[in-house]
Formats: structure tokens, sequence, C-alpha cells
């Protein structure tokens, strides 16, 4: 019988007895070999299974040995973490990966004597070890399915789900399912769903309860697992158990349930025992709180509710932890990361005030905005508020650039606009240059001054010149002022009538030289307000020179 | 704001200035040549009417005090009384900001380089090269621009502005009056 044989085979572990299940060697091959088990670990030989199966398993062995070592340190019970790993590894193999953690996580844990265990974390170690190496799970079937005792042990391990009072299988559940959103709500949004999340469970754990051995477990499998901190980070959190040893286990397992939850793991462990426990949860705001009480319920054992509080605390600032290793991760190295995410969620939480120059010291720190504390950042922030002010004044001058935001854009349009008005005097003094051969603008200019200076207003706009294209709009200030200054008395009808004069001349030229009736006709507005400018200042003035404007040639358009 | 009317007033005035000078000198001169005094005149006359209150129509005035061709002569008829002082204010600044604008973007360029820039500030460091690199083209443009710092290079850009756009305004309406004359 397969339950027999399971029985023998513990027996026999015990007894450094070569197994004799040939389906569990295959997967628990790999696992025993790098575990630090008294036992015949090594004795296990795959036999007759595809070796493909074992291979794969394996190639992934070295990468678990090491991870295995560090879990089993210290085991509770090295034989029958061993036996639960082969049942772990077989149920892994057989079932999804919910199904495996479920059965492998109860039968380690039924054979630990611990309800609440440990047993969990060489299975989800295992699991981690399946799911690091996406070979193994997906081989495990094939060699699995060879054997009859699947049923059996798949039987078994529900039952002994069943014994962790289905804290495991909720837990299983729930982190099947919302592990994505909750995990990456508590990364981002620091929190609300592994709340809800760890909750649910009623998963008993230490949340910051890890050992620094623990700790540094996590944080070598962490290492590995970047992205997937904040996944490993809630699962570590809510999976870890009152017990040094199998938190270490659980930290572990849970870690690498998510694809690098052990990354949150490590984070979290770090964040509590680094730089003193308390210290964290002093620095950070409401992350450190919930540390240094997770940190202080290290080795007690809790209730459920308190350890889901602690777990959401803990979570938190394991969370935010891990969204600072996460994306520090994300950049570049994770050793340096975890230390320096440390140091720099401390600085950055300080009160959240981080400013531009401390951010540069720290290699690894997150950029967090916040209010200056130190003189040099006040000063530069002064220098920048200076500098957003003189950037609206240009928004304002510089046409199109209303809508654009950033230094770089409206720097750029700015030297656009710059160039654009650098090139147009250019060309105006070509032009100029062109008219006049001799450059002698005396008689022109006498009289071209009187007009200019009393209508230069209404000669800009009339020096709309179709040749070249104006991207900006007229400058109604200026004209609005020349005038003012120019015409005391007219306001806005010399306005209108430049303007329709304007729109009237610029369809109609493609030049000026075109029609010298529209020219004539433009000497003698300018005259007429040039004599207006001489003389007393009237609306009625106004009209006159609405009057005197040739019908034909000028609409006055109100 | 200062008027712009009465800035284009004076602009023109001065301009005309200036530009009689050229008119009353003999020697014929080509296109280019004209244009070349039109437009210094024109910009002598515009940093003028600035009186030297800002930095930008100081570096013009010292720039054209230098110039060989016209731009001595420009400078003492447009200025006029003020030529001297103004002369001598926009040198001697502009010689010390160029030492001490030089030191300074060689050190902090280096600085830079050296340190190791994570990921996340790559972003951000990435902005701020480009923002410095329009500042400097910007200042290029700007004239006196090399040895301004940001906060008053964006000042003496808008007030650079809104002298060029006088500028023009008064320009064009000339150009478009005396081509007229001319044609009619």
């Amino acid at each position: 019988m397969d339950m027999s044989d399971k029985d023998k085979f513990v027996l026999e572990k015990r007894n450094d007895n070569p197994m004799d299940y040939h389906s569990p060697n295959m997967s628990s091959d790999w696992q025993f070999s790098g575990a630090n088990l008294a036992n015949a670990a090594l004795n296990l030989v795959p036999t007759g299974n595809p070796l493909g199966v074992g291979s794969s398993s394996c190639s992934s062995a070295p990468m678990v040995d090491s991870f295995n070592q560090t879990i089993w340190d210290h085991p509770t019970n090295s034989q029958s973490l061993g036996y639960c790993n082969i049942d772990a590894q077989h149920n892994a193999s057989s079932s999804n990966a919910l199904g495996i953690r479920k059965g492998s996580s109860a039968s380690l844990r039924s054979c630990i004597d611990r309800p609440l265990d440990i047993g969990w974390n060489p299975a989800s170690s295992m699991i981690k070890g399946g799911i690091f190496l996406p070979n193994a799970p997906g081989m495990f079937p094939q060699s699995l399915s060879q054997f009859p005792a699947d049923s059996a042990f798949i039987e078994r391990a529900a039952r002994f789900s069943s014994f962790s009072g289905g804290n495991f299988c909720d837990m299983m559940n729930t982190f099947g399912t919302p592990e994505p959103t909750g995990l990456y709500s508590r990364g981002r949004g620091m929190m609300q769903g592994p709340q809800e999340v760890f909750a649910g469970n009623g998963l008993k754990s230490l949340s910051g309860g890890q050992s620094q051995k623990n700790e540094m477990n996590v944080a070598e499998v962490s290492k590995d697992a970047s992205l997937s901190v904040e996944h490993g980070a809630s699962d570590g959190s809510t999976l870890k158990n009152e017990r040094k040893g199998e938190s270490l286990v659980n930290s572990h397992g849970e870690a690498k349930q998510g694809v690098g939850g052990s990354g949150g793991d490590s984070d979290e462990a770090e964040f509590s025992g680094g730089g003193g426990q308390d210290e964290p949860s002093a620095v950070e705001g409401t992350g450190g709180e919930p540390s240094a009480k997770g940190l202080s319920s290290k080795k007690r054992k809790r209730n459920g509710q308190d350890i889901e509080f602690d777990q959401a605390k803990g979570g938190q600032s394991s969370g935010e932890a891990a969204k600072d290793n996460t994306e520090n991760q994300r950049k570049g190295d994770h050793k340096p990361s975890s230390t320096g995410n440390k140091s720099a969620g401390k600085q950055g939480k300080q009160g959240s005030q981080t400013s531009d120059p401390p951010k540069e010291e720290y290699i690894h720190v997150r950029a967090r905005r916040g209010q200056a504390t130190n003189s040099h950042s006040l000063a530069e922030r002064v220098r920048r508020e200076k500098i957003s002010e003189r950037m609206k004044f240009l928004q304002d001058l510089v046409p199109g650039c209303s809508k654009v935001t950033g230094k770089a854009v409206m720097l750029d349009e700015i030297i656009n606009y710059v160039q654009s008005l650098q090139r147009q005097v250019e060309f105006l003094s070509m032009k100029l240059a062109t008219v006049n051969p001799r450059l002698d603008f005396n008689i022109e200019e006498l009289l071209a001054k009187d007009v200019l200076q009393s209508r230069a207003g209404p000669s800009s706009t009339l020096g709309f010149s179709p040749d070249m294209p104006l991207v900006y709009p007229p400058v109604h200030q200026s004209q609005a002022g020349l005038m003012h200054g120019a015409l005391p008395g007219m306001g806005n009808p010399s306005d209108i009538l430049r303007r329709t004069i304007n729109s009237q001349l610029t369809p109609m030229t493609g030049g000026f030289k075109e029609p010298s009736q529209v020219a004539n006709v433009w000497e003698d507005e300018l005259h007429n307000v040039v004599q207006m400018s001489y003389g007393t200042s009237a609306p009625s003035d106004s009209q006159d020179v609405n009057g005197s404007t040739p019908p034909g040639h000028m609409k006055v358009e109100l | 704001m200062r008027a712009p009317s009465s800035l284009k007033q004076e602009f023109l005035r001065k301009w005309i200035l200036g530009l009689q000078i050229c008119s009353s000198s003999a020697k014929s001169m080509s296109i280019s040549e004209r244009k070349k005094a039109i437009k210094l005149s024109a910009d002598i006359a515009m940093a003028s009417a600035r009186n030297g209150r800002t930095s930008w129509s100081r570096a013009l005035i010292a720039s054209a005090s230098k110039d060989d061709n016209h731009g001595k002569l420009f400078v003492q008829q447009i200025l006029g009384s003020d030529c001297e002082r103004l002369t001598k204010i926009s040198t001697s600044i502009k010689r010390l900001r160029c030492k001490k604008i030089l030191k300074k973007s060689s050190g902090t360029i280096i600085r830079r380089r050296m340190k190791r820039i994570p990921d996340k500030a790559v972003a951000s460091s990435i902005a701020k090269q480009m923002v410095n690199k329009r500042t400097q083209i910007l200042k290029s443009l700007v004239p006196g621009g090399v040895f301004m710092d940001e906060v008053s290079l964006i000042e003496e850009t808008l007030d650079y502005i809104l002298s060029l756009r006088a500028q023009i305004d008064v320009m064009r309406s000339l150009a478009d009056a005396t081509e007229m004359m001319m044609s009619c």
C-alpha cells in the first residue's frame, strides 16, 4: 500500500534506509540532495523514471540545494522534512501550484507534528523550487503520472492539509488568486490588499519575527527574485510561523512561493533585522511601528488576529521595503539595494523629508519628493521656484507654450522663438538694405518717422508681410499700447480700423508692391491719422478716418 | 513691463540716428554690408533703449563697441553721453563672468560623470541633461547669456524677446513704408 509505504519510508528515512518509493525519489531526490539531512537523502536514487525529470530536477537541484540547505539548517525533523519534501514534490508535480502547495504544505505539516508549522516551509520551498525552475514542475507530472501512488499521496496530503485547520488551504487559496492583486496593492498602495488577504486567512505568523538566519536565508533567496518581492513579501509575511525554525523554512517557502517572493521576505527580514529591530520602526512612519511590533513579537505565539494584524503591518513595512527593494532591484544590484533600500527607505520615509541633494548621495535611493529640510535643498527649492515663475512669464510671451509643461520642451519653444525673432530681424534688415541702396532714409524717414511714431501700431499690423509666415500672433499689447501712446484719443476704433485695413490688405497683397491704390489709401490713412495725432483727439476723428476711406478699398468692419 | 510704444519710439529714434551715420558715409556699400549696418544699428539702438539696465543690452553694446566696422561709431552716436559709461560696465562684467563660468562648467560636468547613477535617477538625470543642453543653446542665443545663471537668464530672455519684437515691428513698418514710398 502506498500509505504503508509512505510510513515505511518515513521510518526508513529515520533509519537511514533508502526509500522504497520510486516516485518520490525523483522529485524528492534533488530536494534531498541539497538538504543537510542526516538521513540518506543521498541514498535516494531516481529509479527508472524518466531521467528527464530527474535531470531537470537535478539541474534545479543545485539552486534548490543551497536553498534547501539554508532552509534546513535547523530542521525540526529532517527526516520528516525530507518526507514532507517528497510529498510536496510529488504533490506539486501531480497537481497545479495551488494543489501542490496545498498538499505539500499539508503533508509537511503533518509530518512535523506541528499544525501551524513550518511544514509549510519546505513545501513552499519546494514549490519555490518548482516555480523557480520552470522546467521542474512541468516535468514532474510526467514522471508522477506513472505512479499510482499519486492518488494516495494526494489523499494524504489532503488529509494533512486539514490538520492545519484549513489555514493552509485558505492560505493557499487566497494566495493562489489574490496574490497578484494583493501583492501589488501591497507593493503600491501599501497594504490594503495584503491586509485583506491576511485577514482573510487568519494566518498565524510573525510579521517581523524572522530570525536573523531567516533573514539571511531569505536574503539569499531574494537576490534572485526582483519583481516578486512584493509577491513574496506578502506571502512571507503571511506565512510566517512562530517558531524560529519554522519561520526560517516558512519564510523561505513563502518567499519562493511567488517567484522571488523571498525578496519581500528579505526586505522584511532585513528591514526588521537590519539596523536593530527598533530602528527601522522608529525611523519609518507608519511602516515603522508595525515592524517594531512585529519584531517584538518575534518569538511569541499569537492568536490569529494578532498575527494577522502584525502580518498586515509587517506586510506594510515589508511592502514598503519590498517596494523600495523592488524598485531598487529593478534598477540594478540586489545586494546593495537591500541595504541601500533600508537606508533609503528610512531616509525617505523619515517624515518623508528627502530633497534632491541627499537623494543623490544614496546610490539606490528611491526618488521621494518631499519637503526640503536642509538649507542646501531649501536654496535649491527657492531657486527652482524662481525659475518656474519666470518660465510662466515666458509661457505667456512665447506663443504656443501654454499647453507645454516641462522645462526642456518649454526651453525648446523659447529657443525656437528667439531664433525666429532673430531671423526676422535679419530678414528685415536685408529687406531694408535692398530697398535703400544708399541707406538714406532721411526724407522718407522724416515722414515715416512721424507716421511711424504716430501710427506705428497700425503700420505694424499692416506690415503683416505674407512673405514671412509668422508663427506668433501679433503683439496686441504693444500695438494697443503704441496706438494709445500715439493717438490718445483713438482707442478701439483705431484698432478696429487697423485690423480691418490689415485684414483687407493681407488677402489682397501678395506683397506690398501690388496695388498702389491700396498704398495710396494706406498713405491717406496715415496722413489722416497723423493729422489727427497732431490735432485734438476725439472719437469723431476716427469716424472721419473711417469715412475718408474709399469704400472700394476698405470697408470698416466693426 | 515698459511701455512698448515708448520703447518702439525710442528705438526708432536711435536707429535712425545710426542709419544716418551710414547714409552720411560716402562709400557705397554692398547689400550685405548695408544689411549688416542696418542690423547692427538696429541692435545697438535696441540695446541702448534699455539704458544699460539689462545685461543683454550691455553685452550687445560691449560686443559692438569692439567691432571694427561701424560698431564703435554706432555706439558713440547712438548712446551719446552714456556711451563711455555703458561700454566700461559691459566689458568689465563680461570678463569677470567669463572666467567664472568656464571654471564652473568644466567642474560640474566631470563630477557628474564620475558618480554612479542608479537607473531610477537616470531618467531625472537625462531630463536634467536635456534642460542643461537647451539652456546652453539659449545662452548662446541671448547676447551675453553665457555669463548669466539660469534665473537671470530667463529674465534676460524675457526682456530680449520683448525688445526683439519691438525691433521687428519697427523695422517692418519702416521697411514697408519705405517700400511703399519707393514703389509709388
